[in-house]
Formats: structure tokens, C-alpha cells, sequence
């Protein structure tokens, strides 16, 4: 603890040992930010009113709880791809077992977040245990759950499929308090849970361990098959979550409703610093990352810029944030 | 005298058993194909159906050939869904049916192709960036392109060309699967064939063997570039127009084919010959599911349960394959 006894003193404070590359890539990502919010700001002064604002952070949030399992998946240095479908089957789920009404909200949530779980283990298990490459196993269940989706709901054209959810899912996340939405509210305690597990929790470590050098991280005792399963569940968890705010935010479940996703939330992670390769990055620097990419979004939008242009604009800025910090030390 | 040559054909099959069982699986899909169509519509399959087949997974055998070849190197290449998206929309805005036009248009689809994957190449490789962040990021701007050249599905493609590239009343088809393979058996025994290999198996033991590994990833990416622009030819060959859409399903086929083609994603083993059965599995399945009456909503549901069982039986099989190479070599080992 040598360490931690230099930190504290404060003669030996280092502040060269503090800032660290992924303390750094953070403080960009939310310089990104709050560079972008001037700009918008400028362009389009309505942008920095109170309801833009809170209708910018409910979409962050969305992006955001998707970007809770890409991070803790990029950081053991995975990869999700089912999080566009289970998302999707998330929203369909709780509109369809909630729709009886406020009674059957309990058991619609825990079947909703329950399936999320379940998809996530399995693709835990397949690359934990089976040493499935986690790009094709979680292409795999995608395509699972897509097809359970689209199967059993008949392609959504089943009798409860496009009703709204519980109404008190609704009130309670559409709802604002002191101006703030339900749903941001929830996002802003996901952040400050997330932050916990990963900085204070030895959980949090044992990911970081795995996602550095899994062979090291075993024989220091680590059970690096049991932090993937878990990091995996947690990230069906969330795109299941992810699932219900969307659902509840557009009242009712849509087709396709997954789709940006996918994108976006690896989107987050990088602009937020957290690398693909595992073992660096934080979900502060992702949360970060979901900002930029919606105010992003805003400025083009109310600049009426249209689609395809966004769509030009969206690779080209991950492609510079990532060229400014996002670079690897070394390719071979 | 047996010990060894017992011990060269499990070297062999070890090497080799992704393949099979690419070719296998191939197999089993054809026959596959025939009974349900023959259960269907009580004939077997005819001529035309085979030529329409073939046709139909031409797109696919060429993007995931290019995929293949990345994947060996240990990348990924998300963007050739893009790179589909952008060529079939160029060749449909602006192909006329005159010779000069299709062979000029045809050039130049393939050189965008090229210059994407160039692109994609240098950002990885000079960039220093994770090949996933930027194939995504090309992939988006690709889209936004595709999306500009065409915003509405449609555009015209010469009849005379898509008697060439996506006849269903000849097997020319498999004219172009053959060139595929013939490119690729030529490939592996250059220069750049090998050193895909060696940067795919351990980038690091190339350099040191005085590979230029930087080149070689992108000249991967230049070749999946140009296949992936190939693919968007016979897309819209096939479809007679254009489509902004019409390449991003083939992101997720690509892998399915590269994964059953027995391609590792750990890099450095496989064959584009064993991609190629991949992307013929692929495109049979949905026939097959068709002609078994399969209610079409849960086609990705069992593509889903056919990509990881594939893996899995891959898996099998090499570490079946691998446990007898060890066993004859410990045998041999006893004997001298």
C-alpha cells in the first residue's frame, strides 16, 4: 500500500502517476462535449434551453444504458452484437406482458429484464466456457432472438403487440421531477452504480485484470470465466433495460427499433476511450461518449442537415476523436 | 515406416478439417435442398432453379471471400456491407447499356472498392486504430454515401449485363465461383498469399522474419475492398437496379460464411475455398427453410442456431483432429 500512502501525503503527491492515459482520454471525451454544446449553442441558441436539453439527455440515456454492457464487454476485450435484438425484444416484451396494466408490471419487468439476463449468460457461457469468438456468438444470438421475436409475435401483428405499456411505467418514466425525466433519472443512478462497481468493487477489478491479461489474471487467482459470463449477463441485462425506456419513451414497441444501436454504442465507448482491445477505459468516459454523439445529432438536425450527410458525418467524427486519442501504442 | 506416415495425415487432417467439414457441411445442404424441394413440388430441383441459386449467392461468395482474406489477417471488416450499399447504387445511377459504359462503370465500381479498402487499410495500419472502430466509422459514412448517389431504391441496370453476371437460365454462375477459387489457389502460393498467413498467425514473427506487416494488413483491406465492390455488381446485376439498403444484410452473412467456411477468427487458418462452400450453405439454408415450409419470421432464428452449431462442431472436430496428432506423435515419439 506504498502507493496509496504516496497518494495521500501531500508531499508525494504525483499528479503524473493521477493522470493517466484513461483519466486523460475521459477529460477529452467530455471536452468533446462541452465543445460541441458551445458550438450548438452558437449555431442554434435554442438548443441550451431547458426541454432541448432534457429531451438531449433522455436520448444520451438511451444510448447510454446499451453503452453499460458494450464497455464492460469492450473491457474484457469482447464484443456485443445482440444487444440490437435483445433490446428490441425487450420493448416488445414489456408492452406485451404489461399490457394488461399497472397489476402485471412487476411480473412484465421481471420477465423482460429476466430474458435480457438469460440471453446475456448464454453468450457468457459460449464465450467463457465453449471459446466461442464473442463476435460470432453474439452474432448468433442476435439472430436468435430476432427470429424468436419476429416468430412468436407474428411480426409484431399479435393482438397485444402495439399496445402501450403499463401506464404506470409510463407516468413513471415519461414523468419529470424538478424538470429532470424518470428515465434520466434512472440513467444517472446506472452511472453512478456502474462507476462504483468498476472503480470501488472488487468485481470492477477482476474485469480490468481479465481484460489486461486473462492468462496472468487466472493464475493470480482471478476466475476470469465467471467475471465473462457475469460481464456478458450484465450486458444483455442492460440492452434489455434499454429496451423498456424506449418502449416507454415511444409508447409501445416498434420493429427495428434496435437498429441504431448497435453503432451507437460502440460509438459511445470509443469517442469515450474505452479501447476494443480490453482493459482500458471507464463507462464515465462512454457516458461522455453518448453525449457527443447526441448533441451531435442535435446541431446537424437543427442545422436540417439531411440523413445521409449525418450518416457521412457520424464516421467521420469517430474516425478523427479516434485518430486524435484513440490510437494503439503499436500495430505489428 | 507407419508411425510417420500415420503422424503426416493427422498433420494433414489437423490442417485440413476445417475444410471438410466446410465441404461436408456443403454437402449435407445440397442434399438438404433437393429432398425439400423434391417433398415440395414432387420434382427434383431444375436446371433453372440450380442456375437461379447459383446466381443468387454470387453477391455472397465474393464479399465473404474478401472477409475471409481480412479475417485471416486477425482483422474484421464491417464496412463491406457499405462498400455494397455505395457500388450497386453507382452501377445503377449510372450504367448504360452500351459496351464501353458496363466495362468503364464496371472498372471504376471496383476501384471505389479498392479505394475504400485502401482507405480502411491505412487507418488501421498508419492510423494505428482498432480495425472494428474503423470499419464502423467507414461503414456509416459509406451508407451516407450509398444514401446520397440513390435515395430512392431504383436506378436501371443494362438487361445485356445481367445476363452476365446474374443469368438464371445458364450455370455461368458458376464461372465466377470458379474464378474466385482459381484467384485464391494462385494467391496462397505467392508472396502475398503466405504472408497473409504468417501476419494473421503472429504479426509480430512475420515483421521479425522481415514481412512488411503494415502492407500486408492493407493490401487485405484493398482485396476485400474490390470483392465487396464485385458483390455490389452482382447485387444490382441481380436485382436489375439499386438499392442504398441492399449490402447490409450482407455484413452478417459474410461472417456466417467466413465462420462455416472453417475461417478461425483467431487469425492465420482457414481457406477462401472453405468460405466459399460457407456462403453456399448460407444461401441454400434459406432455400432449404423455404421449401420446409419454415415460417420465414424465424429464418434468422435458425441462422442463428446453425452459426453457433457450426462453430461448435468446428471446434469439435479440430480438437478431435489435434488430440489424434498428439497421440501419434507421443506414439512416435515412443518408438524412436
Amino acid at each position: 500500500m506504498a502507493d496509496s500512502a504516496a497518494g495521500t501525503s501531500p508531499v508525494g503527491w504525483d499528479w503524473t502517476k493521477w493522470w493517466t492515459t484513461q483519466r486523460r482520454n475521459i477529460a477529452y471525451s467530455f471536452g468533446t462535449v462541452v465543445l460541441l454544446v458551445i458550438i450548438g449553442g452558437i449555431l442554434k441558441p435554442g438548443i441550451l434551453s431547458g426541454s432541448s436539453l432534457s429531451v438531449l439527455a433522455e436520448l444520451a440515456s438511451f444510448v447510454g444504458f446499451v453503452g453499460v454492457g458494450q464497455t464492460l464487454v469492450f473491457l474484457l476485450g469482447g464484443i456485443d452484437f445482440s444487444v440490437v435484438w435483445v433490446l428490441n425484444a425487450g420493448a416488445i416484451l414489456i408492452a406485451v406482458e404489461s399490457a394488461a396494466g399497472n397489476g402485471s408490471l412487476p411480473g412484465a419487468l421481471a420477465i423482460t429484464l429476466g430474458m435480457g439476463l438469460a440471453v446475456g449468460l448464454a453468450n457468457g457461457i459460449g464465450v467463457a466456457y465453449f471459446s466461442i469468438p464473442a463476435i460470432v456468438m453474439t452474432l448468433g444470438a442476435n439472430g436468435i432472438v430476432e427470429g424468436l421475436s419476429l416468430g412468436l409475435s407474428g411480426g409484431l401483428t399479435c393482438n397485444t403487440c402495439k399496445d402501450p405499456p403499463a401506464p404506470a411505467l409510463l407516468t413513471g418514466l415519461n414523468g419529470k421531477l424538478a424538470g429532470v425525466p424518470g428515465d434520466v433519472l434512472v440513467w444517472v443512478g446506472v452511472i453512478l452504480l456502474v462507476s462504483l462497481l468498476l472503480s470501488g468493487s472488487t468485481f470492477g477489478r477482476r474485469i480490468y485484470a481479465t481484460g489486461v491479461n486473462p492468462a496472468a489474471s487466472y493464475l493470480a487467482g482471478v476466475g476470469i470465466r465467471g467475471v465473462t459470463v457475469a460481464v456478458y449477463a450484465l450486458s444483455g441485462l442492460f440492452a434489455a433495460v434499454a429496451g423498456i425506456m424506449l418502449a416507454a419513451n415511444s409508447g409501445g414497441a416498434s420493429l427495428g427499433l434496435g437498429n441504431p444501436y448497435l453503432l451507437e454504442s460502440i460509438a459511445a465507448a470509443v469517442i469515450g476511450g474505452v479501447s476494443v482491445l480490453g482493459g482500458r477505459g471507464h463507462y464515465v468516459g462512454t457516458v461522455a461518449g453518448c453525449l457527443t454523439l447526441v448533441v451531435l445529432v442535435a446541431i446537424l438536425n437543427a442545422e436540417l442537415i439531411p440523413d445521409y450527410v449525418r450518416s457521412i458525418v457520424y464516421g467521420a467524427v469517430i474516425i478523427v476523436i479516434v485518430l486524435l486519442y484513440g490510437r494503439e501504442k503499436q500495430v505489428a | 515406416m507407419s508411425v510417420v506416415r500415420r503422424s503426416r495425415w493427422s498433420y494433414l487432417s489437423l490442417q485440413q478439417a476445417p475444410l471438410l467439414l466446410a465441404f461436408v457441411m456443403l454437402g449435407i445442404t445440397v442434399a438438404a435442398y433437393v429432398l425439400f424441394f423434391d417433398l415440395r413440388l414432387h420434382h427434383l430441383p431444375t436446371a433453372f432453379a440450380w442456375d437461379s441459386t447459383i446466381s443468387n449467392a454470387l453477391p455472397l461468395v465474393f464479399v465473404a471471400a474478401g472477409q475471409g482474406i481480412v479475417v485471416l489477417t486477425r482483422s474484421l471488416d464491417l464496412s463491406v456491407g457499405g462498400i455494397m450499399d455505395l457500388t450497386n447504387s453507382l452501377a445503377a445511377t449510372h450504367m448504360h447499356s452500351s459496351v464501353p459504359s458496363m466495362l468503364l462503370w464496371s472498372l471504376i465500381v471496383l476501384a471505389v472498392g479498392g479505394a475504400t479498402g485502401l482507405v480502411n487499410g491505412l487507418l488501421v495500419t498508419v492510423g494505428r486504430l482498432q480495425p472494428i472502430v474503423v470499419t464502423i466509422a467507414t461503414m456509416s459514412i459509406l451508407q451516407g454515401l450509398a444514401a446520397w448517389v440513390l435515395p430512392q431504391p431504383g436506378g436501371n441496370i443494362p438487361a445485356s449485363y445481367t445476363n452476365i453476371l446474374a443469368n438464371s437460365n445458364s450455370p455461368l454462375g458458376l464461372v465466377f465461383i470458379g474464378v474466385v477459387a482459381v484467384f485464391w489457389l494462385l494467391l496462397r502460393r505467392f508472396r502475398l498469399g503466405i504472408a497473409l498467413y504468417a501476419v494473421g498467425n503472429d504479426a509480430e514473427a512475420a515483421n521479425a522474419l522481415g514481412i512488411n506487416v503494415r502492407r500486408i494488413r492493407t493490401s487485405a483491406f484493398v482485396l476485400s475492398g474490390i470483392m465487396s465492390a464485385a458483390a455490389g455488381l452482382f447485387l444490382a446485376a441481380g436485382s436489375s437496379g439499386g438499392d442504398a439498403t441492399g449490402g447490409d444484410s450482407y455484413l452478417l452473412a459474410s461472417f456466417a460464411a467466413v465462420v462455416l467456411g472453417g475461417v478461425s477468427f483467431f487469425g492465420g487458418r482457414g481457406s477462401v475455398i472453405g468460405v466459399v462452400c460457407g456462403a453456399g450453405v448460407v444461401t441454400l439454408l434459406v432455400s432449404v427453410l423455404f421449401y420446409a415450409n419454415v415460417n420465414s419470421f424465424y429464418e434468422s432464428f435458425y441462422q442463428g442456431i446453425f452459426l453457433i452449431g457450426a462453430v461448435l462442431l468446428g471446434m469439435v472436430v479440430t480438437s478431435l483432429a489435434q488430440r489424434r496428432a498428439r497421440g501419434s506423435l507421443r506414439r512416435s515419439r515412443r518408438r524412436w
